[in-house]
């Protein structure tokens, strides 16, 4: 090994060794960061899970626990080392006592020992136990605030009237509570029937936690409740395999984030590969001087491949490092929604897994490029004698086995593999996409006959052999197009559901309206208000199949064994049309027949059903069989009531059943109508959709600033290949610029056509990016969130014009030196 | 003759360009003897260089053989081939061909590390001494002139004393000051060591000095003079 000519050739090429080492560097940033990131929520949120969900085993049902399961678990709770603890979990309104103020609150009833597992710390410091009393409440800092109450005051919730007597400064089964609707009231389970907020067919989460002795008990104890329990209405689960709202909301966050980062991670390879080419490329007559002065194959690959894995470590470390500074920065953009106790650290688990991930990238793409220098030929010196390096079968063979580790990389990352060949797929086709583009425009830019001479000869250099046009601009445009796509569905997001919220659409929603108030209800808010019945179910089976729970929860979206609210009635509301069957219920409501039941094609989408199909409910323990009859589609956005699945009346009437009321009241007469509602009717849920699509969009807004700069990552790769090809092409560029000012051309041309050249790499990378991106989101919006789609031309203007700055900017600094070289002094270098 | 050390039979060398067959070497013999100095003359696009990169090992001919010091080089590999071009063979081209991220004494020590020769640095710098560049050797390619260039280009290429040493026009890219300086340098060493030299040049004045010239023109051998010592 001569390390010698190893660390001069490193010297000699430095300025296209740093582009690699920062495109390898950037390939790991983002991806480091969110690994790490994942690792310390999850070590917050889901590390002891049991502090999470509070117990070992947790039963959990949307109504009150059939008998024999009550009759089970008073059964447990008397043998020895088993403790066990009811909770009842609901939105309602708590007022001042004057019932001046009213606030939505997300209310929590628990027993003595709450909780079994993890901690309620309280601002006075005292034992949660200790403090929750009959007649008492500890509640939420918010609440105080939003309501102007202390600790002493009292506090209406229904009929009850309770003390404030604490104030919740961490709850270890809540670490961050930025998706809840309201501030959390703990309240004891005595005073339930006094507050008497739950009706039949109220939204009240009912759950038992067990805290076993002896843990080899589990199993054994879940499967005695889960024979005891209503299929698909009450679950019984442990607190490893329990699922978590929170939980699933990191997930998806970072999910997402990671689809970004192996986006940026594949862009940055493509400049890795493309500089490390370019790189080989110059050297290649070196390369045949070597073999000449009589070196091996092997000797020239080997140095080139410790030359490789030296600049690789090195773009690893740094990327290691920016990525754990990286994930610092995550909380100051994610502010308020990380739990209070997350600790944002480096560990040993972090380098080690980034180091071999850098590994893997630098290999894949590394690999062909340094394939061809083993079969470099002394004769190059005298000829070029390119000989691909894919027509080798062995090439070809693991060229396939590293694109087939790279889709196992992605797979994992995203530890979905249906998600994960789809994102393989995407990134393909839009890659694709862009290059048959690109790809055409470049030739049809070749058969141009221009006049001017400046904008010729650019238009010449953009074509020059070497000069990697193509990899740049398709690396470019692809990184733009995907941040421009995503900026352009969250604005037509925004603007649909925030900013310009429709102004016939109902702002005032009222939940749990019990079926004695609907008159009441009615006379109170004084208006022709519909109200809709809701009937409280869960899916039971599809043509006799049952619904695979763990399945469906495992899915990203919305998922079929949730609960869903059925409702009744015999005609369309006015922004529905059916899509499929005659009319809603066809001619299947007849006598002896199974009752017919109408899908939105939302639901549809989500169980493949069709006309026929005979799906089976589950109303609170009373089974349901129905035919699909019709499916229907909505022409309003979802700020208009909808309802997945519609009944005939005469089948739902008698089932427990609450009503929705959707309100459009004046701004200012919104507090008002809340109070009177609430003080009148306790348990009905007033929620006020406005202010909560306003939160939401503040939501939106914070994940927005972190999804961007994820993407930016992107664009600074396409930057890399940009600066990677300039310093390829310096010696073309060089003869060219001498050769201009040889013939008479003075600076100011020289500087002209380096300009328009940059100019066009920038007008096709712009023009292609907003082209794909523009298509991309309409098709989104049209033909999946069904909204009105705005291509925000002014967008489209700012991002071709910002990215013909940069492109410019970037291209004119690096070829200052070309521009600088004296035509005497480079030709004598040339002899 | 003397037993010769490099001996060609039949070679021939075509090209495809745009599907045409170019035909650069046409059954080309040739015989060189140890301690030779030969001059391959000819015209611009003779084939002089293709006949002396194919005779030195550095491309492969289309047909025909080819024996060095009594060894059949021409099925080899080219991996079979590096030690031959390492120890038996030293190339001078016309533009020099430097490593340039090496500076000049590296540039000469190169092929000697490849053998682990320990006294690489040692022979290196006794040949830059001798071709008057010792100061300059820790100069970098782009700081030379092009005699000098050329002049650490003959060191490279004699430095692990080979039999035979291949130079390509090796005056082409310099003025006649420099060129005189290099062929007499090429030629005491040639002297000094009995280095078989075999140069393609069209020069008529080196031709001169030559023990023999074979001349060629259209990838033809058109005869062979021998001049008088």
């Amino acid at each position: 090994m001569n390390l010698r000519f190893l660390l001069r050739e490193i010297a000699h090429s430095r300025g296209q060794a740093a582009v690699f080492v920062l495109c390898v560097a950037l390939s790991l940033v983002s991806i480091v960061a969110v690994n790490s990131f994942r690792r310390d929520v999850r070590g917050v949120i889901a590390g002891d899970a049991r502090s999470l969900h509070g117990g070992d085993i947790i039963i959990h049902s949307h109504s009150e626990f059939n008998p024999q399961l009550s009759a089970e678990l008073a059964d447990l709770g008397r043998e020895k080392g088993v403790v066990a603890v009811d909770t009842r979990e609901f939105y309602s309104v708590a007022r001042k006592a004057d019932g001046a103020a009213s606030l939505f609150s997300n209310i929590k009833a628990v027993d003595n020992p709450y909780p079994l597992y993890g901690r309620v710390e309280l601002r006075s410091g005292r034992e949660f136990a200790d403090v929750l009393r009959p007649g008492k409440a500890i509640v939420a800092t918010a609440l105080l605030e939003r309501l102007g109450l202390a600790v002493g005051d009292p506090l209406l919730l229904g009929g009850a009237t309770l003390e404030i007597v604490d104030v919740v400064s961490r709850e270890s089964l809540r670490p961050v509570d930025f998706f809840n609707f309201g501030p959390r009231i703990f309240v004891s389970t005595a005073d339930l029937a006094a507050m008497d907020l739950v009706g039949k067919g109220s939204r009240v989460s009912y759950e038992t936690l067990l805290k076993l002795a002896d843990q080899t008990r589990q199993e054994a104890i879940v499967a005695r409740l889960t024979a005891k329990a209503v299929a698909g209405q009450e679950q019984v689960t442990t607190s490893a395999k329990a699922s978590s709202r929170i939980k699933r909301f990191f997930d998806n966050l970072l999910f997402f984030l990671s689809l970004i980062s192996i986006f940026t991670l594949l862009l940055a390879g493509i400049g890795m590969q493309s500089s490390l080419a370019a790189l080989l490329r110059r050297k290649m007559k070196t390369f045949a001087i070597i073999r000449a002065l009589g070196a091996t194959g092997w000797f020239l690959l080997r140095h080139y491949l410790l030359l490789v894995l030296l600049l690789s470590a090195l773009g690893c470390g740094l990327g290691i490092l920016a990525g754990l500074l990286l994930k610092q920065s995550f909380a100051g953009l994610l502010v308020g929604l990380l739990p209070e106790n997350i600790v944002l650290g480096a560990s040993l688990r972090d380098v080690v897994e980034g180091m071999g991930l850098g590994l893997i990238v630098v290999s894949f793409f590394t690999f062909l490029p340094l394939s061809g220098i083993e079969h470099v030929k002394p004769a190059a010196i005298f000829r070029k004698d390119a000989r691909p390096g894919l027509r080798r079968k062995s090439t070809r063979v693991l060229l396939v086995c590293g694109l087939l580790l790279l889709f196992g990389l992605v797979i994992r990352q995203l530890d979905d593999v249906r998600i994960g060949l789809y994102f393989m797929a995407g990134i393909f086709t839009l890659v694709g996409l862009i290059a048959l583009l690109i790809g055409g425009l470049l030739k049809l830019l070749a058969r141009c006959t221009i006049q001017t001479l400046s904008l010729r000869q650019a238009m010449r250099s953009l074509l020059r052999p070497g000069n990697a046009s193509r990899a740049i601009v398709v690396t470019l445009a692809s990184a733009l197009a995907v941040l421009f796509a995503i900026y352009l569905l969250e604005e037509n997001l925004r603007v649909t559901y925030i900013e310009s919220y429709p102004a016939d659409a109902p702002n005032l929603f009222c939940l749990d309206i019990q079926k004695d108030q609907q008159q009441g209800f009615l006379q109170l808010v004084g208006g022709q208000v519909e109200l809709f019945p809701v009937v409280r179910a869960r899916l039971h089976s599809i043509n006799d199949r049952a619904i695979n729970r763990e399945t469906e929860l495992q899915k990203r979206g919305d998922s079929l064994a949730r609960e869903f609210s059925l409702t009744y009635r015999d005609t369309l509301l006015p922004d529905e049309v059916v899509t499929a069957g005659a009319g809603l219920f066809g001619s299947n409501d007849r006598p002896g027949g199974l009752p017919p039941v109408s899908l939105l094609d939302t639901v549809v989408e989500m169980g493949n059903f069709k006309i026929g199909d005979i799906v089976e409910f589950n109303i609170q323990g009373v089974p349901l069989r129905a035919e699909v009859t019709s499916i229907r589609s909505r022409t309003k956005s979802m700020l208009y009531p909808y309802f997945y699945f519609v009944f005939p009346e005469k089948y739902l009437q008698a089932a427990p059943q609450t009503f929705f009321a959707a309100l459009k009241v004046a701004k200012g007469d919104l507090a008002q109508l809340e109070n009177r509602i609430v003080n009148k009717y306790p348990n009905i849920s007033p929620i006020n959709v406005g202010e909560t699509a306003a939160e939401l969009g503040k939501l939106m807004e914070k994940l927005s600033v972190l999804v961007t700069f994820f993407a930016s990552l992107a664009i600074l790769a396409g930057g890399l290949i940009l600066v990677s090809s300039i310093l390829a092409t310096r010696m073309a560029r060089m003869e060219e610029a001498v050769h201009y000012k040889i013939l008479g051309a003075d600076t100011w041309f020289v500087l002209r056509v380096f300009f328009l050249e940059n100019l066009l790499l920038a007008l096709l990378s712009g023009g292609a990016a907003v082209l794909v991106a523009e298509l991309g989101s309409w098709g989104l919006c049209h033909f999946l969130l069904d909204i009105r789609y705005d291509p925000i031309w002014s967008a489209c203007l700012f991002l071709v014009a910002s990215t013909a700055a940069l492109v410019v900017v970037l291209g004119l600094l690096s070829s200052i030196p070309i521009i600088r070289k004296k035509p005497g002094r480079f030709l004598r270098e040339q002899v | 003759m003397v037993d010769p050390i490099l001996a060609a039979d039949g070679l021939c060398k075509h090209y495809y360009l745009g599907g045409q067959k170019i035909t650069v070497l046409n059954d080309v013999s040739l015989a060189i003897g140890k301690g030779e100095f030969v001059v391959i003359a000819g015209d611009s696009g003779s084939g002089k260089t293709t006949l002396l990169s194919i005779l030195a090992g550095l491309d492969l001919p289309s047909s025909g053989r080819i024996t060095i010091a009594g060894r059949d080089i021409t099925g080899l590999t080219e991996d079979q081939l590096a030690p031959l071009r390492n120890g038996l063979t030293g190339f001078v081209f016309q533009a020099f061909h430097l490593i340039p991220s090496l500076n000049a004494l590296e540039n000469v020590m190169f092929p000697a590390e490849f053998k682990k020769d320990r006294e690489a640095r040692e022979k290196a710098e006794k040949l830059l001494d001798r071709v008057g560049l010792l100061p300059r050797r820790h100069n970098f390619p782009e700081q030379l002139s092009g005699g000098e260039q050329q002049r650490v280009a003959i060191c490279r290429a004699l430095i692990n004393g080979p039999e035979i040493v291949f130079a390509d026009e090796p005056t082409g890219n310099l003025d006649s000051r420099n060129s005189e300086g290099i062929i007499n340098l090429l030629l005491d060493l040639h002297d000094d060591h009995q280095t078989t030299l075999v140069m393609a040049t069209h020069s008529q004045t080196i031709a001169a000095r030559a023990d023999r010239v074979i001349r060629l023109h259209d990838g033809r051998i058109l005869g062979t003079e021998a001049n008088e010592l």
